[in-house]
């Protein structure tokens, strides 16, 4: 078990920046998933921690020890590359045995340790077959036995499950919860894909634009997002945005006023402009002072979700049950449960307005 | 009609194999003639008799073995110098970056622009400067500039189908840059590496006119040129012992070629295909 902190980590690559002072403590044992669009920094951060990349400035550490000029072999690191990486001139049993022989562990426990490996991830049968006669699920296996055989400090998994399709992934997502359980090392994760992230990460690490974000649980990155990106990344149908302003104890959108609990939010909101953010499912339809015609319905079998248009124009989404039958065209009224309710400073990353805990859920993440 | 197209395709394809076909049949066929034969008109298609004598004769009588071997040693010593050289620029060329790495794949490139004839005097200059005149080495190091470029381009190719990602897996596994690239990087350049050798060697073995001007000594001399001057003289050509040398001065080739095609081909389809 072993922490991991990244102090004021830059990287830049010609003029190009990828990361702008990424500080970052991962305790021992975490589940950290680095989630973020492409191009965020996020794969940079891992390759970083790998030692694959030279960060610009700044320090990295790995159980409490610098790493910042150790190779990647000598750092304790195991890692899972998207495209898996296996060696496809050796069989799965001499790619599973690789990191061993370059750390010179004798023949005998070489293969003792991949048996037990391959026994962990059902590997067995195919221990003599060529990566290429693998499926993209067992090639995965393999790459996950290569990196654990040899016991390291640290996990490191760049967008594993990317290639599979998505009952094998979810599969996989599962096998992976279990693993971290078992072994109780660090891991991190990067991936795109904030499913995984929510259902597998102890914390999560949103990054935009070579930032971090906002570092915290999936509920607080989900209830309480920090800033507009956060708020607009996590969570599918997203976080509705509606540009207005904010006047006294009412929000004004357009025509519109929308009454909010100011004891909610910072001391120091002001009146003025603000992007107030609601989830699709704390609008409640059918009885409110907003009204809005149904534009799309989408019905995914165990929700529904509704495009709606506001009669200032603005466009918003609501999950409703599946039952529910509304028809495009149709009138309806609508409210915003009040607890539920968050402010944003206006501009494209505004950070929120609320005070810490509220706007936090009172419906637990559906799962999808 | 596709039936007399497809008659008219045939015919001209088979007569380009005939055309083709047929020197090297002959060689063949006279290498086999006694002396009495060669010359007859109108002239015997299959022998009447066949003989070994000219190749008994070649290996016995003549300096045809030291050839042999200086050629060997000649194509050998090129090809390791081209290909060891061209996997460690290849690398260099895909896997750093530096200012003017394109640059400096164009300029290698420049010697090709230039026709031979006008490298030769200045490579027997600064042979005869660094006092490697009339040696094997000079021949080595001749070829290897004119092979290398080629090599380096063929090979930059099939290292550009090698995953950077399983240089990094190999690192992170332990492995240092060299042991990654032996371990790893090598074995996946395996095919590139030998059609590279075979180009180079091939090249070096048939190469003619360096070998005229850089080597004048007999007892350097490769096949090319020496099998040339040892038989070709103003007055006499002698032609059975010609085409018994140039049976098996091809015979490396022909056996190596029909051993590593399929390599060969994957080469010249390498620039062309990127994954």
């Amino acid at each position: 078990m072993a922490n991991v902190t990244l102090s004021k980590v830059r990287k830049s690559f010609g003029a190009f920046t990828a990361l702008e002072e990424l500080n970052m403590e991962i305790a021992a044992g975490e589940f950290i998933a680095l989630l973020g669009p492409s191009g965020c920094g996020k794969s940079t951060t891992l390759r970083i921690l790998a030692g694959l990349e030279f960060p610009t400035s700044g320090e990295i550490s790995i159980d409490d020890r610098r790493v910042n000029d150790l190779p990647p072999g000598k750092r304790d690191i195991a890692m899972v590359f998207q495209s898996y990486a296996l060696y496809p001139h050796m069989t799965v049993a001499e790619n599973i045995a690789y990191p061993l022989k370059k750390h010179g562990v004798k023949r005998p426990e070489r293969e003792a340790a991949v048996r037990q490996a391959a026994e962990l991830l059902q590997l067995e049968p195919l221990l003599d077959r060529k990566p290429k006669q693998l499926s993209g699920g067992q090639q995965q296996r393999v790459a996950l036995g290569r990196a654990l055989v040899r016991d390291p400090k640290v996990f490191l998994l760049d967008e594993p499950l990317s290639n599979l399709d998505a009952k094998l992934r979810s599969y996989m997502r599962a096998e992976l919860i279990e693993l971290h359980r078992r072994l109780g090392k660090t891991m991190v994760y990067v991936t795109h894909d904030q499913l995984e992230a929510m259902t597998m990460a102890t914390r999560i690490a949103v990054m935009h634009g070579g930032r971090l974000q906002q570092f915290d649980t999936p509920e607080m990155v989900y209830n309480c997002p920090a800033n507009r990106f956060v708020a607009s990344f996590i969570g599918t149908p997203s976080m509705n945005q509606l540009e207005g302003r904010v006047e006294g104890g009412a929000f004004i959108l357009g025509p519109d006023r929308i009454a909010i609990d100011r004891t909610m939010f910072r001391d120091d909101l002001a009146d003025g402009p603000a992007v107030l953010g609601i989830r699709p499912e704390y609008i409640q339809i059918g009885r409110g002072p907003l009204q809005a015609t149904v534009r799309l319905a989408e019905n995914t079998g165990h929700e529904t979700i509704l495009t709606l248009e506001l009669s200032e124009g603005s466009r918003i989404t609501a999950r409703v049950e599946a039952g529910s039958r509304h028809k495009v065209g149709q009138v309806l009224s609508l409210g915003l449960q009040n607890d539920a309710v968050h402010l944003f400073e206006p501009g494209e990353n505004g950070a929120r307005l609320n005070k810490e805990q509220t706007g936090a859920a009172v419906i637990p993440m559906r799962a999808q | 009609m596709p039936r007399a197209r497809h008659l008219i395709l045939n015919l001209v394809t088979w007569s380009l194999v005939l055309l083709i076909a047929f020197p090297l049949f002959w060689m063949i066929i006279t290498s086999v003639k006694p002396q009495s034969e060669l010359f007859r008109i109108p002239p015997t298609w299959l022998p009447e008799t066949v003989t070994f004598e000219h190749y008994w004769r070649l290996l016995s009588e003549t300096p045809f073995l030291r050839y042999f071997r200086n050629s060997v040693v000649l194509a050998t010593t090129t090809t390791l110098f081209v290909v060891s050289l061209g996997t460690l620029g290849a690398y260099s060329l895909v896997r750093f970056n530096y200012r003017g790495r394109e640059t400096l794949a164009m300029l290698v490139l420049f010697t090709y622009l230039l026709p031979s004839v006008v490298l030769i005097i200045p490579l027997y200059m600064m042979m005869v400067a660094i006092g490697l005149s009339n040696t094997l080495m000079s021949l080595i190091l001749a070829h290897t500039t004119f092979a290398l470029p080629y090599a380096l381009w063929l090979l930059r190719s099939f290292m550009e189908g090698v995953p950077k990602d399983l240089e990094s897996a190999a690192l992170v596994d332990g492995a240092t840059r060299m042991g990654a690239f032996r371990d790893v990087i090598l074995p996946q350049l395996l095919p590139g590496i030998i059609s590279t050798a075979l180009f180079t060697f091939i090249l070096s073995w048939n190469e003619y006119l360096y070998a005229l001007v850089l080597v004048n000594s007999d007892a350097v001399a490769p096949l090319t040129t020496g099998v040339m001057s040892m038989l070709i003289s103003a007055f006499n050509i002698e032609w059975s012992l010609l085409m018994a040398a140039s049976v098996m001065m091809s015979l490396p080739l022909i056996v190596v070629f029909a051993f590593l095609q399929s390599y060969l081909t994957s080469g010249f389809g390498a620039g062309g295909v990127k994954g």
